[in-house]
C-alpha cells in the first residue's frame, strides 16, 4: 500500500513531499523515488484520530510523516489505542451522534430537573442548622444598609405582633427549639413607592415591611405569611439555593466554561433562569407547609388567599394603587387574563402564577370548613 | 500577505463535542482532561497557513493532575465563598497574588504544547516581570484611583478653616489628575502587558518583537471611551422615547419580558425570599428588560471595538526575527456582529449552538490575521525546553483567567 503524505526531520519545520509504502510488517519511506527511512511498522507511534485531521507517524529517528489519508492509515495500524477508535466511531456515526445529544438533552433536563434540587435538599438537610445561621450572618446587617429603613410603626404595634409571633405561632413548628426565629419590622421603599412584602433568612429572622404591616386586614393574615417564612427556614431554602448554584456553575463551567466569554455570558442567564425555577418550586412548599399548619392550629386558610390577593392587587401595574380599591372588578378580571397570558414568563419567576397559590389556598380553606385537618390529597 | 484558515467545520466539531459532553457526563466531569484534548487537536490542527498546519501535543494524563488540583481549588472556593464571605475574600486575595504566577505558566504549558509545522511554540517570559506587569502595577493603578481620592477627602475633612468654594476647586482638580492619570497609567498598563507577552513568545530559534507606544494606547482608550459615552446617549434618547411610548402602549414581545423577568431576579438578594414579586410596575419593568438588553448590545460593541484596536495596532508592530511581519484585519463591526449572533444562538439552543459559536470565533480571527507569504517556514528548528507541569494553566482554565491582551 501507498500512502501521500508529507515529512518532516526531526525538530525541524522543512517540509517535503513524500510517500510511504507498506509490504507486510515493513515500511519505507520515499522522497523524490529515493528510499530514505525504512523500518518495521511496529517502530512508528501514530497520533489518534479526532475527526479528519492529519494523523502524525513518528517514525524511530524522531521525523514525521504526515497524511490526511485518515483510512488507510487506520487499515495499516488496526486499533493501537482502543479507546480512542471506539471514540471516534462513535463521533463518526450519525446514529451514535443522535443518541448522544439525546441522552445528553434528557440526562442534562433531569440533572437540573431533579438532580439539583435533590442533591441540594439532601446535602441541606444533613449539614447542622448552624451552617444555615452561617450563611445569612451579615445578610440583615447589609439589607439594612442597603434597602430598608426603621419601621414607622408604632412600637405597641410591632411589640402586640411580635408577642403573638412568640406565644401562637412559634409553638405550631415543633423544631422551633432549634431555629432561633425572631421578627424584625423594617420600612422598604422602591422610588416612591413602599414595598408590602414579608422575607425571611437562613438564620431565623424574619421583615415583615411596614406597608405590609399596612395591608393586612387581621392577625390571621400576618400568622398565615408568618407561617410562610417559617417554612422557608424550616426547609433550609436558603441553604438549598446556595448548594444549587454551586452545582449549576460547576455543570456549566465544566461544559461551556472554556469558550469565549461571551458564552459565560448567556451560561449565566441560563443559570439564572435554572435557580429561578427552583425557588418557584420552594415556594409551593413553602405554602404547603403554612397551609397544613393553618389547618392543624384551626386557622381558616383562606387569610393566606386574601392577603396574597391583596398583595398582587397593589402590585398591579395601574399607575395609582397607592390605595386598594376593593371595587375593582374589570381590574382584577384584566389580571386573570394577563397570568394567563404570561405563562412562559410565570415559569421564569420564582414565585409560581399568584393566581394558582391564591387557588390552593381556597382548596385547603374547603378542607378546613369541611373540619379537615389533611387537605394533602388535594395535592396531586 | 495572506491569512490563516480554518479547514475544519462546525458540523464535524458539534460531533465531537457532544460526545465530549457525553463522556463527561459519564465520567461526572473526569473526564474533562481528555476531552480538551480532542477538542483542542480538531480546532489546531485544522488551523492552516501555506499548507501547514498547528498541532496540540498535550496528552490527557499531562492535564489530568493540574486538572484534579484546580477543580478542587475552584470548589473550596464556592463553599468559602457561600458560607464564609470572609475567608472567601481571603482566598480570593491569595489568588490575585498567584494571578501571575498562573498567566506565566498558562503561557508556557500552551505555548509549549503547540506546535506549527512539526516546531514547537515557546515562551521565554520570567516569572519577576510578570508579577511587575499583572500586579504590583495594577496596584499602583489601584493606588492612583481610590487612595488618592480617598486621602484627599479625608485630609479635607480634618482642616477646620476651609470655605466650600475652595473644596469645590480642590475636588475638580484631583478629578481631572486622577482621571488624566489614571487613563495614562491604563495605557501604560496596557502597552507593558502586551508587550511582556508577545516578546516572550518564540518559534522554534525564531524570536518574536514588538516595539509598542504608550501614546498609541492612549489614542484607542480615548476613542474607546468615546464611542461608549456615544453609545450611552443613544441608549438613553432610545430609553427615553420607549419609555414615553410605553405610558401609552402595554404591550411588549416576550423576549423584553423574559429579559426584565431575569433583571428583576439578579437584583433580589438570593437569601431572602418574600412571598410576592417586588412590586415593579408594568413600563418601569420594560425599561429595565431594555436597560439590560442595552447593556450586553453596547458592552459588546465597546468591547469589540477595543480588542479590535489593540489587536490591529500589535499586530502591525510585531516580528518574528525582524523579517516576518503580521497584519490584523479584523473589523470591530465583524466581531461584535458575531459574537452578539454567537450569545443568541446560545442562548435559544440552550447551549447547543456552542461548537458553531467556536468555530466561527476561531475562523474569523484566523481569516483576519495575515501574515508574509515570502517567510521560509522550512528554517525553523524546535529548541530544548523543560517538561512543565499543567497546574498553572489548569488553575487558570478553572478560573477562567485572562491574559486579556487580545491575541
Amino acid at each position: 500500500m501507498i500512502i501521500h503524505g508529507k515529512w518532516y526531520p526531526p525538530e525541524s519545520s522543512a517540509q517535503s513531499v513524500a510517500t510511504l509504502s507498506i509490504t507486510g510488517d515493513d515500511y519505507s519511506l520515499e522522497i523524490e523515488n529515493q528510499r530514505l527511512r525504512a523500518g518495521r511498522l511496529e517502530d512508528i507511534s501514530v497520533s489518534d484520530r479526532v475527526g479528519n485531521i492529519e494523523r502524525k507517524l513518528v517514525l524511530s529517528d524522531g521525523s514525521v510523516f504526515a497524511t490526511d489519508n485518515n483510512d488507510d492509515i487506520d487499515k495499516t495500524f488496526g486499533d493501537r489505542n482502543i479507546i480512542a477508535s471506539i471514540i471516534h466511531t462513535v463521533e463518526s456515526h450519525t446514529g451514535w451522534v443522535v443518541t448522544a445529544l439525546v441522552f445528553t438533552l434528557l440526562f442534562s433536563f433531569s440533572f437540573f430537573k431533579w438532580g439539583v434540587p435533590w442533591v441540594g435538599t439532601t446535602i441541606a438537610h444533613a449539614l447542622p442548622q448552624k451552617t444555615n445561621e452561617l450563611i445569612a450572618t451579615h445578610t440583615l446587617d447589609f439589607l439594612d444598609k442597603s434597602m430598608f429603613k426603621e419601621s414607622e410603626l408604632s412600637v405597641e404595634r410591632q411589640a402586640a405582633i411580635s408577642n403573638h409571633f412568640q406565644s401562637t405561632v412559634l409553638p405550631l413548628e415543633s423544631l422551633q427549639q432549634d431555629i432561633p426565629f425572631k421578627l424584625h419590622f423594617r420600612k422598604w421603599q422602591v422610588g416612591k413607592e413602599s414595598v408590602s412584602n414579608a422575607l425571611a433568612l437562613p438564620s431565623g429572622d424574619i421583615i415583615l415591611t411596614d406597608a405590609f404591616v399596612e395591608l393586612s386586614k387581621n392577625q390571621t393574615e400576618i400568622d398565615s405569611v408568618l407561617l410562610h417564612e417559617m417554612g422557608h427556614v424550616v426547609k433550609r431554602h436558603g441553604l438549598e439555593m446556595v448548594i444549587e448554584s454551586m452545582l449549576v456553575t460547576t455543570a456549566v463551567v465544566l461544559v461551556v466554561g472554556d469558550a469565549s466569554g461571551i458564552t459565560d455570558l448567556g451560561a449565566g442567564l441560563g443559570a439564572l433562569l435554572v435557580s429561578a425555577n427552583y425557588s418557584q418550586s420552594n415556594e409551593t412548599e413553602s405554602d404547603i407547609y403554612a397551609l397544613d399548619l393553618m389547618l392543624k392550629a384551626n386557622m381558616d386558610p383562606i387569610a393566606f388567599a386574601n392577603i396574597l390577593s391583596r398583595m398582587m392587587e397593589r402590585e398591579a401595574p395601574s399607575g395609582d394603587s397607592e390605595v386598594v380599591d376593593e371595587s375593582k372588578e374589570a381590574d382584577s378580571n384584566d389580571e386573570n387574563k394577563d397570568d394567563n397570558d404570561k405563562s412562559l414568563l410565570d415559569y421564569l419567576s420564582s414565585h409560581p402564577a399568584t393566581a394558582e397559590r391564591i387557588a390552593r389556598a381556597q382548596r385547603y380553606s374547603q378542607c378546613f370548613r369541611q373540619q379537615q385537618t389533611d387537605c394533602s390529597m388535594s395535592e396531586r | 500577505m495572506r491569512p490563516l484558515e480554518f479547514e475544519g467545520s462546525g458540523a464535524e466539531y458539534f460531533k465531537i463535542w457532544i460526545v465530549n459532553v457525553l463522556l463527561l457526563i459519564c465520567t461526572m466531569g473526569l473526564y474533562y482532561p481528555w476531552a480538551k484534548v480532542r477538542k483542542q487537536r480538531y480546532l489546531y490542527a485544522n488551523s492552516t497557513f501555506d499548507g501547514r498546519n498547528f498541532e496540540y501535543h498535550a496528552t490527557g494524563k499531562q492535564l489530568f493532575f493540574g486538572y484534579l488540583i484546580a477543580m478542587t481549588c475552584f470548589i473550596i472556593f464556592l463553599i468559602l465563598q457561600n458560607i464564609s464571605p470572609l475567608s472567601g475574600s481571603i482566598v480570593l486575595l491569595l489568588f490575585f497574588l498567584a494571578t501571575p504566577w498562573i498567566i506565566w505558566r498558562s503561557l508556557q504549558f500552551s505555548t509549549r504544547m503547540t506546535s506549527f509545522s512539526n516546531v514547537r511554540l515557546a515562551f521565554n517570559g520570567s516569572l519577576g516581570p510578570a508579577y511587575l506587569n499583572f500586579l504590583l502595577l495594577p496596584f499602583v493603578l489601584l493606588l492612583i484611583v481610590y487612595v488618592i481620592p480617598a486621602s484627599a477627602a479625608v485630609t479635607l475633612t480634618m482642616m477646620d478653616d476651609i470655605s466650600a468654594a475652595m473644596i469645590g476647586g480642590v475636588v475638580a482638580v484631583l478629578a481631572l489628575v486622577v482621571s488624566i492619570l489614571g487613563i495614562y497609567f491604563y495605557a501604560y498598563l496596557r502597552k507593558r502587558n502586551t508587550s511582556y507577552v508577545i516578546n516572550g513568545y518564540r518559534y522554534g530559534q525564531g524570536v518574536f518583537s514588538v516595539d509598542l507606544e504608550t501614546k498609541q494606547y492612549l489614542k484607542i482608550i480615548l476613542k474607546t471611551f468615546g464611542l461608549a459615552i456615544l453609545s450611552m446617549i443613544v441608549v438613553f434618547a432610545i430609553l427615553a422615547a420607549v419609555g414615553s411610548a410605553v405610558g401609552v402602549e402595554d404591550e411588549f414581545s416576550a423576549m423584553q419580558e423574559s429579559m426584565q423577568e431575569s433583571a428583576k431576579e439578579s437584583i433580589e438578594d438570593p437569601d431572602a425570599a418574600p412571598p410576592g414579586p417586588p412590586p415593579i410596575s408594568g413600563s418601569f419593568a420594560i425599561l429595565i428588560g431594555l436597560v439590560y438588553f442595552f447593556i450586553i448590545l453596547v458592552s459588546l460593541i465597546v468591547s469589540a471595538y477595543s480588542l479590535t484596536r489593540q489587536r490591529t495596532y500589535s499586530f502591525a508592530n510585531a516580528k518574528l526575527d525582524q523579517n516576518v511581519s503580521f497584519v490584523s484585519t479584523l473589523k470591530a463591526r465583524s466581531l461584535a456582529f458575531v459574537m452578539a449572533t454567537n450569545f443568541f444562538a446560545i442562548v435559544l439552543t440552550l447551549g447547543l449552538a456552542t461548537p458553531w459559536a467556536t468555530v466561527r470565533v476561531l475562523r474569523l480571527m484566523l481569516n483576519n490575521t495575515l501574515i508574509d507569504t515570502d517567510v521560509d517556514i522550512d528554517r525553523y528548528i524546535s529548541q530544548q525546553q523543560s517538561e512543565q507541569s499543567s497546574l498553572g494553566e489548569q488553575i487558570g482554565d478553572a478560573f477562567d483567567v485572562d491574559i486579556g491582551i487580545g491575541l
